[in-house]
């Protein structure tokens, strides 16, 4: 998380992209109290790994902690099982059903999505990576990061039609 | 097969496509999107993940979370401490150049502090004293202070005395030299803890050719050599001994009117 540590020298730039951290939890675990913990629990490791003198110098390592937290506080949790989901190709009225959305719907949806695609739906719509950072984030492989995002597109399309059904012009 | 492999690449970048332009990450990415930037399927795609980004932002953040963001210190700053900033290697290299260059200076204007008129031919001849050797100079065997009719009568050296303080001194040699400006220098070897004297042109101003004066005796140091200088009549005369200026104290507390 480049903007949050300066980098090497550990001197904490503070704010910025915090909010984003935030969200990227509640994507992950779809629960505010959740998040909540998560974020906290990173935060206070963080400063004081910071008191100590001891925080890493690779990029985004709040993000990756936060993963790591985020799927260890749903490894007890009822996982999902694998089932075919629905699939249907992006429509272009997509963006007006996103629109009817609430973001704890996303939140809920994303987060019920088996990890890896849980953390590259989650990273990529934070709009804050490129994709070379997500595939390093998640540990993922370029055609994997794809396929995710591609199925993700048409499962979340084929949910927003189900609960968006559209209307039969008269 | 190279082309499928390709096409299946430019795919796959395709769907990882950033939302925004400043998340455009290299020149792959720039190209697939480039190629695909009038198709409809990816223009829904970008419409899509915009919509989906656009809703992200609008996660609330629970007040409690938004505390962290307002708290000034939030991740409390490494101390910072003296310790830690001289161990960072910028510093410490700069330091150290500083204080080179410091020392440098420091070295250059105290040498300097107590430079006088001729002061700088003076270390030369101490070089020069501490290289000769007996062999060097021609043998004579008088007192320091009758050498001055000597280098008069044969080498036309007007004032070239030896101070009253050095004259009882016994010579073993001396010679006439001239140094890389063609001033002409004598130099007496005296069996007195093997000291040297050098009689040489005092400094004179460029412009108006006036002999530049300086009261009493001024030393000057080099390579262990201490040297003691006076000026009289327009010629300098120093005393050079392999040893520090108290060495030379002593004789130059003589009453000169001896």
């Amino acid at each position: 998380m480049r903007e949050v540590f300066r980098g090497p020298s550990g001197v904490p730039e503070r704010k910025q992209n915090l909010p984003q951290l935030y969200r990227f939890c509640f994507l992950m675990l779809g629960d505010s109290r959740k998040a909540q913990d998560v974020f906290h629990a990173t935060l206070r490791e963080a400063a004081q790994r910071a008191a100590r003198g001891e925080l890493p110098t690779e990029s985004f390592w709040l993000f990756r902690d936060a993963r790591w937290r985020c799927l260890e506080a749903t490894k007890s949790d009822l996982q999902p099982e694998p089932l075919e989901m629905d699939e249907h190709e992006v429509a272009a009225q997509a963006p007006s059903q996103i629109g009817r959305l609430d973001p704890m719907h996303l939140a809920i949806w994303i987060s019920a999505a088996p990890d890896p695609q849980r953390s590259a739906l989650a990273l990529f719509y934070l709009d804050e990576f490129d994709y070379r950072e997500i595939l390093d984030l998640a540990e993922l492989k370029l055609n994997e990061l794809s396929r995710f995002l591609s199925n993700g597109r048409r499962q979340l399309q084929a949910w927003l039609d189900a609960k968006f059904p559209q209307t039969a012009d008269v | 097969m190279k082309l499928v492999s390709a096409m299946r690449r430019q795919r796959s970048l395709l769907n990882c496509a950033p939302i925004s332009a400043r998340q455009l990450a290299d020149r792959a990415m720039r190209s697939a999107i480039s190629r695909a930037d009038d198709s409809v399927e990816f223009t829904d795609q970008q419409n899509f993940d915009s919509a989906v980004a656009r809703l992200v932002r609008l996660i609330p953040i629970p007040a409690e979370s938004a505390e962290w963001f307002s708290e000034k210190d939030l991740v409390p700053a490494s101390r910072w401490t003296w310790k830690k900033m001289l161990r960072n290697p910028a510093v410490l290299a700069t330091s150290i150049a500083v204080a080179v260059i410091a020392g440098v200076f420091v070295f250059n204007f105290v040498s300097h502090l107590n430079d006088f008129p001729g002061s700088a031919t003076a270390r030369k001849l101490l070089g020069i004293a501490a290289s000769a050797r007996p062999v060097m100079l021609d043998p004579v065997n008088a007192e320091a202070g009758t050498l001055s009719d000597l280098f008069f009568m044969k080498h036309g050296l007007e004032h070239y005395d030896v101070p009253a303080q050095f004259a009882d001194f016994a010579t073993i040699g001396c010679r006439v030299f001239e140094d890389e400006e063609s001033r002409r220098i004598a130099q007496i070897w005296v069996s007195e803890k093997r000291m040297q004297f050098f009689l040489f042109p005092a400094e004179r101003d460029s412009k108006t050719g006036a002999v530049l004066r300086f009261p009493g005796w001024r030393y000057v140091r080099q390579e262990g050599w201490t040297g003691a200088v006076t000026e009289h009549s327009g010629v300098c005369f120093m005393a050079a001994i392999r040893g520090r200026d108290k060495d030379l104290e002593s004789y130059l507390s003589k009453p000169a009117d001896k």
